[in-house]
Order: structure tokens, then C-alpha cells, then sequence
């Protein structure tokens, strides 16, 4: 079992950076009819600049709790968040995330154009919105399609559509809550070579919600198994495999030798 | 589909289709240009009925073998000979069965009042849908949605108002209409004025539902946005009650000139489609009566169209594009 | 310290804002009809006419035939048009009459309106050329026909309570016959398959698979039916000499310009249709026990 956590402070006199986001003894419980549920119980992580987080487990585990806490979708019951030194409050309204659904979530009366330029109008953004937008959507390799309507897009394609317009404002961190889950294998995977490419591209620190192993393995720098009942961390994994990632390092050893790490950790959970 | 298959006629390349629907219209056409030059009734109604049917059947097949077909030809024209059809067949009858016009005008009667009295008809249809109809479908539309914005912001008046505006439309038009007459007066204003009140609760509860209806994805998406009440209300759920509010519209526009007509059998100043038709029905002179129905079902039409076009322009919908 | 659970939404009593909201229309209601009443008060008091108070104020609430009248004047006529209730003249007699022809007629309308249905399922060139029409027609205002129909049927000989049915029926029938034909067409195509699969005749897939599907829609288009029905059966009782029937009453007190026996005529009109409805609804749950309640 690895528990390396991602900063090793180093040798030399330099004090290590700051993680971009603190959680100490978050705690979630819901009031349900009849009795309560603990979301999440406890759950402490740090997670450095421009890491690759995956957060997996099985339902129930508190894995898109914790990501909507960070968000400030919802309000913790117990524990504290720091984002880049902020609340998750005071983090949103300084537009520090964007934020993708586990649905595209685009707006059927918007434009694909439109759709990304969505935040930029909201947030009020100076500059020419309309380039930037177009960037983003060249970006994502959706360039073509800037006047087509959402309906007229596969479910892939929305997804980037989506992935476009929550980098558009350009925030320093992206949360994703289980994106390609309505996707099929394929072009799950060939979405995920595309993530790890603006990941690179952009320097962002991405937070990800999955269910699938394989998923979390490939896109992390490290990952994060939770498990239920309570919902809680059950360990981190470091993940050592060297960048940039491809087709490839799905077939590697130590591509195995990690996600069996991983389903080691999720079935002593379930125990 | 099995059902299908089997009354309807597979496609052959065949003449006979188009043949059959011009001869089936061609020669009903005829019996009736041949009833019109008889000096006197004929005196057994009997062949004639027979003719018809047999000309009926004819263009019914005629009729099917377009139906059977697949480009926009196939989904138009069918409705239209079978109108076409249906208005010579029943001339033919009503002629050779010698009904008087006092019963059942012939269409070529009611064609010809509809001609005749055309001015009084299209100042009657000026008053009752100008007038009374379209305005009050406005005042009715803009009361709605205002009243439909306080509900979405004040929940005690969801909980207050919304139950009491399910109440009063299940008050049928006929009882509500002369108590509005009664009270406001024999002019166009008080039809307006139940034209109104007939649409404002289709489109309150409309507005309404469609105002709450914004999918919970998006309005998180506008929360991670920092977006404040005004721009999340401008971006998502107007948009959102579009769809809803024009639903509510399409059935408002039937209801406006429904209750126009109505209320106009509770007193009138003289004017309006529903004064005429009362007043002619009165007088046995019935093809006025029907040139007045066909005039206010061609607007009925219209102004359902009308909002369907306003639809199509501002809500956009893949599905059914 | 908890918190709700995401979507829950507090579940508050309607009934303190509704009275609430009553109260105010109420309060709002009378300085309006004082203020309407006053007018035609102080010209019958003008024109010599003894009202039986002094001033045009005062007799704002004791108008015989008010513009718009006070609540205890419609307190009273209420108890007067509803007592007994099983006299020929009361107001509920008249609405029970006018309610069992709309019923009538509307179950009239669902039989041939579901024979129309099966016939615009059954070819599609039949559908072509109809359907259209049927459609059109609900845009059109049909009730504008219930007065001649009324008389036409009168000449026939047709008296009495069939004539109101037979206005009923045809009002109600185009909005069924297209809700049922979309009903009928509405299984899914897997569960088509399925019977394809089963080698089902044309009469056991309609039986076992179209007709029960189409039960939901028939009941939506019953109930914007009814109140087109309702109307058109009122509007016939205005037509013909009517013995009885709410319509029958409001042309009486129409001439007789009766305004408290109006209003509540159009009290008790509402009543029928919200009953109406609710009957629907009620056959509703036991004719589609599967459907889910929301």
C-alpha cells in the first residue's frame, strides 16, 4: 500500500508550497426521513498545484459530496475547506473552478458558441469574448460545430462542448464529476487522452470523480479511494506512471500492478 | 405493423390512383352542376345517394393512393381532397334530397352569404376577434405572467393564490360570461374582459410550472458561476418556461375566441360573430350562421398558427425540427 | 448539526396563505362594488323610487339588481336557489341535470371517438386525410355551432334532454378522438416488437398492448373534454326551449337580469365542473391503477 503523499518536502531550505486545496475533518450528514446518513465522515486531503486528482468508489461513498463541498454547491456539517487559501465561498465568488456535470448540462437555446460563452458573459469578462471562446472550442477540437446546436452534437461531443465552456473564464482549478460516464469505452478512452492534453496544455489542477479504475489510473497523478457506509478516504494512491500517458501505458505492468492496488483498497472497504 | 399493412394499399406505380381522385371529384363536380339545372327537386332522392357513394368510393380510392406515398405531397394533399370531396358529396345531397336551406344550407349557399354579407361578416370578425378577442388574449397573457413572476417569488402566494386560480377555470365560460356582462356592460369591454380572465389562468398555471422546471444541473452551473439572481432568472429559467408558456398560449388562443363568441350570446351592442349567429339562427337564415362559423374557424386557425410560428421562432427544439 | 437532504423542499399548509389571500380579495372587493353599486343607486333614488334606505351609500348593498353585489346579498340568494334542493327551480337540481347530459354526451363521444381512434391507427391514408381535420377543429370554435344544432334538432323532434347530449358529444369529440388515436399509438417500439416476437394477432396486440396504453391519454382528453362539453350542453339549454338545466336558469334570470341568481349560477356552474373533473379523475384511478400519482 502506498501512502506517499505528493509533497515530499525537499531537501533544500525552500518551504514547500501551499496545497491549492486544504479539507480537514470534513464532515457531511444528511437529514433524511427517517434518521440521518453520513455522506462523509473525516475526510482530510491536500492536494497540490497542478496535480491530477482522481476521487473513486463505490456509490454512496461520498465522492461527489466531497467534490460539491468544494464547490460550494452545499455546506459542510463539520470540518473546513480552503481553496487556494479561501472558502469555498469566497473561492466561487472569485471564480476560482469551473465546474463540469456528470450531463453536459448545455443549454438546448444556446449555440455551441453561445454555450461556452456562457461564463464570460456572466462573469462579466472584459475582451472579446467571442475569440476566446472559439479558442476554447478549438481547444477542445470542436471548431467547426460553433453554430450548431447542442442536440445536433453526439453525447462525446457535448461533454467537450462542456469541458470547453468550464475552462473559458480560465480558472485555476477544474472539477469534474464523473464526465465521460455516460460514454461509451471508446470514446471514453479516446476522451481521456484528450483530457490529459489540455491537463498539460493548461497547467490546471483537476479534481475528478470516477467509478472506473482503469479511468482513475490513467488520467492521476494520484488517487483517492473512498469507500460507504460511512462514506470515507480509505487511502491514496500515488501514481508513478511516467508522462505524457498513451494508449500504451493502459497495457503496462505497472498500469495492473497500481489498479489491483486500487481494487485491493475499494474491497477492503467494502468488507 | 401489421395493421396498418393490411388496409392500406402498397404503392404501385399505377395511373389509377390519380385517375380515380379526378374522376371521384370530376364527377361529383358534375351531380352537382346537374341538380343545379334540374327546373324542379327530383323525386326520388334514391340514385343520387347512390351516385354520390359510388363517386365517394372512387375518390376515397383515389385518396388513398395518395395517402400512401411518402414526400409532402402525401402528408397535404390528402386532407385537402378529402375536404374537397366531403363539400361536393354533401352539396350533391343536400340538393338532390331537396333540404331546405331554412335545415342545412348547401356549401355553395353558404359561399354565397359568405360573399354577400362579407362586410357585415368582416366587421363582425373585426369586433369579436380585434376587439374582444386579441385584446383580452394580450391583457390576459400580460396579467398571467405577471402574476405568474409573483408566484415564483412569494411562496405564501404559490401556496394562496395558485389553488384558487385552479378554482376559477374550471368555471365554465357560459356561467362566467353574464356576470362579467351584467356587471361591466353590453359593449366589446366587458368581452374583453372575459376573454381575459378565460386565458389568464392556462397561462399563470403555465408560467408558472414553467418557470419552476429549470433543471437543477443548470441552476448549480449558474451557482459555480457566482451569477446573481437576475442573470441566473435571464439565462436559465426564462428560457426554461418558454416551451411551457407558449403551450399555455396555443390553448389561450383557442379559449379567447371560444369565449368571445359565448359571451356574446349574453349581450351585445349589435356586433360581433357570436351576436350574428345567435340573431341568424333566430331568423332561420343558417347560411349566414355557417358563413359566421367558417369565417371564425379560418381566424381560429389563423391565430393558432400565429402563435405556433412565434413558437418556432423563439423556442428551439431539435426534436421537432 | 445536519442538513436537509439535496432536492427536499419544506411542506407548508395552503391553507393559512389561501385564507390569507381571501381576506384580501374580499376587502379589496368591497369598496369596488360599493363604488359600482353607487351609481345606479343614486339614479333609482333620483328617478323617486323608494329603496327602502336614504341614502344612494346605503343602498349600495340592497340593490335588487346590483352591477356587483355584497356578500350577504349572494349569502342570501344562495340559500334561496339551493333550497330545496330537490325542487325543480333549485339550482342543484337544475346543475344535476345539466351534468347528467354533459356525462351522457361524453360517453357518447368515447364510444365513437374510440372507434374514430382505432380507424386512424388502423390506415394511415385514412389518418392523412382526417386527422388534419380533427386537429383543426380544436382551434375552432366549435360551441359557435351548439345553437343551430340545438335548433336543427329541435325540427327533427328531437327534444328535451337528448338534443344537450348530442351537442355534448359532438363538442367532445374531436379532442378525444385525437387524444386516443396518439394513445393508441403510443407503445413503445420494443414492446411492438415484443408482440411481433409472440406472433400476436392484430386484435391481441390492440387488446393486450395498444388499448390498455391508450387509457391515460383517453382520460387527459376526457378532462379538457368535459369543460368543452359543459359548455357546449349549457349553451344548447339557451338555444331551445329548455325545461330544465342551469342553462335553462341562466336565461331566465339572463332576461330577468336577476344578477345574485347569476352569480350564483356561475357558483354552482363551477362547482359541476370542478365535480365533473374530479368524477374523471376518480374513474381514472380505478380504470389505470398503474399509472404513477404525482
Amino acid at each position: 500500500m502506498t501512502l506517499l503523499s505528493a509533497s515530499q518536502p525537499p531537501l533544500t531550505a525552500e518551504p514547500p508550497a501551499p496545497p491549492i486545496v486544504s479539507v480537514q475533518n470534513l464532515q457531511m450528514v444528511f437529514q433524511v426521513p427517517g434518521g440521518q446518513t453520513v455522506a462523509l465522515q473525516d475526510a482530510n486531503l491536500n492536494i497540490q498545484k497542478g496535480e491530477f486528482i482522481s476521487l473513486i468508489g463505490p456509490s454512496g461513498c461520498g465522492k461527489t459530496t466531497l467534490l460539491r463541498l468544494l464547490a460550494d454547491l452545499v455546506q459542510p456539517t463539520g470540518g473546513q475547506i480552503l481553496i487556494g487559501g479561501q472558502s469555498p465561498a469566497t473561492a466561487r465568488q472569485n471564480r476560482q473552478y469551473g465546474y463540469v456535470f456528470q450531463a453536459p448540462a448545455l443549454m438546448e437555446w444556446r449555440s455551441v458558441l453561445a454555450n461556452v460563452m456562457l461564463p464570460l458573459e456572466v462573469m462579466n469578462v472584459p475582451g472579446d469574448r467571442r475569440a476566446r471562446a472559439r479558442e476554447m472550442l478549438n481547444l477542445v477540437g470542436l471548431s467547426k460545430f460553433e453554430r450548431n446546436y447542442p442536440w445536433q452534437l453526439s453525447g462525446g461531443m457535448q461533454q467537450r462542448v462542456s469541458i470547453a465552456r468550464a475552462l473559458a473564464f480560465d480558472p485555476p482549478l477544474l472539477f469534474m464529476d464523473e464526465p465521460f460516464g455516460a460514454l461509451d469505452e471508446i470514446t471514453r478512452e479516446h476522451l481521456n487522452l484528450e483530457l490529459l492534453r489540455l491537463w498539460r496544455e493548461t497547467g490546471k489542477t483537476v479534481i475528478f470523480v470516477t467509478h472506473s479504475i482503469p479511468e482513475a489510473v490513467f488520467l492521476s497523478t494520484r488517487v483517492v479511494v473512498m469507500t460507504a457506509r460511512p462514506g470515507k478516504i480509505e487511502g491514496i494512491v500515488d501514481v508513478d506512471l511516467p508522462q505524457p500517458r498513451s494508449d500504451d501505458t493502459r497495457e503496462s505492468p505497472r498500469f495492473f500492478e497500481i489498479a489491483t492496488e486500487i481494487r485491493e483498497l475499494l474491497k477492503k472497504g467494502h468488507a | 405493423m401489421t395493421v396498418t399493412a393490411r388496409l392500406d394499399a402498397p404503392r404501385r406505380a399505377s395511373p389509377l390512383g390519380p385517375l380515380a381522385l379526378a374522376a371521384g371529384v370530376a364527377g361529383l363536380l358534375s351531380l352537382c352542376l346537374l341538380l343545379a339545372r334540374l327546373p324542379a327537386a327530383p323525386s326520388s332522392g334514391l340514385p343520387w345517394l347512390l351516385g354520390v357513394l359510388a363517386l365517394l368510393l372512387v375518390g376515397a380510392y383515389g385518396v388513398r393512393w395518395i395517402a400512401g406515398g411518402e414526400g409532402r405531397a402525401a402528408h397535404v394533399l390528402p386532407a385537402a381532397f378529402t375536404l374537397l370531396l366531403g363539400v361536393l358529396a354533401a352539396e350533391a345531397l343536400l340538393r338532390a334530397y331537396a333540404v331546405p336551406p331554412g335545415l342545412i344550407p348547401t356549401p355553395s349557399l353558404v359561399l354565397g352569404s359568405l360573399w354577400e354579407a362579407r362586410t357585415v361578416l368582416l366587421q363582425d370578425t373585426l369586433y369579436t376577434f380585434g376587439l374582444e378577442g386579441l385584446l383580452g388574449f394580450l391583457l390576459g397573457t400580460v396579467a398571467g405572467l405577471l402574476l405568474a413572476l409573483l408566484v415564483v417569488r412569494f411562496r405564501f402566494l404559490e401556496l394562496g393564490l395558485l389553488p384558487y386560480a385552479a378554482l376559477f377555470s374550471s368555471i365554465p365560460i357560459v356561467a362566467l360570461a353574464p356576470v362579467i356582462v351584467k356587471a361591466v356592460g353590453l359593449e366589446w369591454p366587458s368581452k374583453t374582459v372575459v376573454v381575459a380572465v378565460t386565458v389568464l389562468f392556462p397561462v399563470v398555471v403555465g408560467a408558472v410550472r414553467g418557470l419552476q422546471s429549470a433543471l437543477p444541473m443548470h441552476l448549480d452551473l449558474m451557482h459555480t458561476y457566482a451569477a446573481s439572481p437576475a442573470q441566473t432568472f435571464r439565462e436559465v429559467r426564462v428560457p426554461t418556461a418558454l416551451p411551457f408558456v407558449f403551450n399555455a398560449l396555443k390553448v389561450g388562443s383557442t379559449l379567447a375566441l371560444i369565449s368571445a363568441i359565448v359571451a356574446e350570446f349574453f349581450g351585445t351592442d349589435g356586433h360581433g360573430l357570436g351576436f350574428r349567429i345567435q340573431i341568424e339562427v333566430g331568423r332561420f337564415n343558417l347560411s349566414v350562421v355557417w358563413a359566421a362559423i367558417v369565417l371564425s374557424s379560418i381566424v381560429g386557425i389563423a391565430f393558432f398558427g400565429l402563435i405556433n410560428l412565434l413558437e418556432r421562432r423563439f423556442v428551439v427544439t431539435g426534436r421537432n425540427a | 448539526m445536519t442538513a436537509a437532504a439535496p432536492g427536499a423542499r419544506a411542506r407548508r399548509s395552503p391553507l393559512l396563505p389561501m385564507l390569507a389571500v381571501a381576506v384580501v380579495a374580499v376587502l379589496l372587493y368591497l369598496p369596488l362594488m360599493v363604488w359600482a353599486n353607487y351609481g345606479p343607486a343614486a339614479r333609482s333614488l333620483a328617478s323617486g323610487a323608494d329603496l327602502g334606505c336614504p341614502t344612494a351609500l346605503a343602498c349600495a348593498t340592497q340593490l335588487r339588481n346590483p352591477v356587483l353585489p355584497s356578500p350577504g346579498q349572494l349569502a342570501g340568494g344562495f340559500g334561496a336557489l339551493s333550497l330545496p334542493p330537490t325542487s325543480p327551480l333549485s339550482a342543484p337540481y337544475n346543475a344535476v341535470v345539466t351534468g347528467g347530459e354533459t356525462l351522457l354526451g361524453l360517453a357518447l363521444a368515447v364510444v365513437v371517438g374510440l372507434g374514430l381512434a382505432v380507424l386512424l391507427v388502423a390506415s394511415r391514408s385514412f389518418e392523412r386525410s382526417t386527422l388534419p381535420w380533427l386537429v383543426a377543429s380544436q382551434t375552432v370554435p366549435i360551441v359557435a355551432i351548439a345553437p343551430m344544432l340545438a335548433v336543427l334538432l329541435g325540427q327533427y323532434g328531437v327534444q328535451g334532454f337528448l338534443p344537450k347530449a348530442i351537442i355534448a358529444a359532438f363538442i367532445a369529440f374531436f379532442p378525444i378522438a385525437v387524444g386516443m388515436s396518439r394513445g393508441l399509438r403510443s407503445p413503445d417500439a420494443l414492446q411492438l416488437d415484443l408482440m411481433h416476437t409472440y406472433s400476436a394477432s392484430a386484435g391481441q396486440t390492440f387488446r393486450l398492448l395498444r388499448f390498455p396504453a391508450s387509457l391515460p391519454y383517453l382520460f387527459t382528453a376526457l378532462k379538457v373534454a368535459a369543460t368543452a362539453a359543459l359548455v357546449g350542453s349549457i349553451v344548447a339549454e339557451i338555444s331551445t326551449i329548455s325545461f330544465s338545466g342551469l342553462g335553462k336558469m341562466l336565461a331566465e334570470n339572463s332576461r330577468a337580469s336577476d344578477t345574485i341568481a347569476l352569480w350564483i349560477i356561475m357558483v354552482y356552474g363551477a362547482v359541476l365542473g370542478v365535480a365533473l373533473v374530479g368524477l374523471i379523475g376518480l374513474i381514472e384511478r380505478v380504470a389505470t391503477p398503474w399509472k404513477a400519482r404525482t
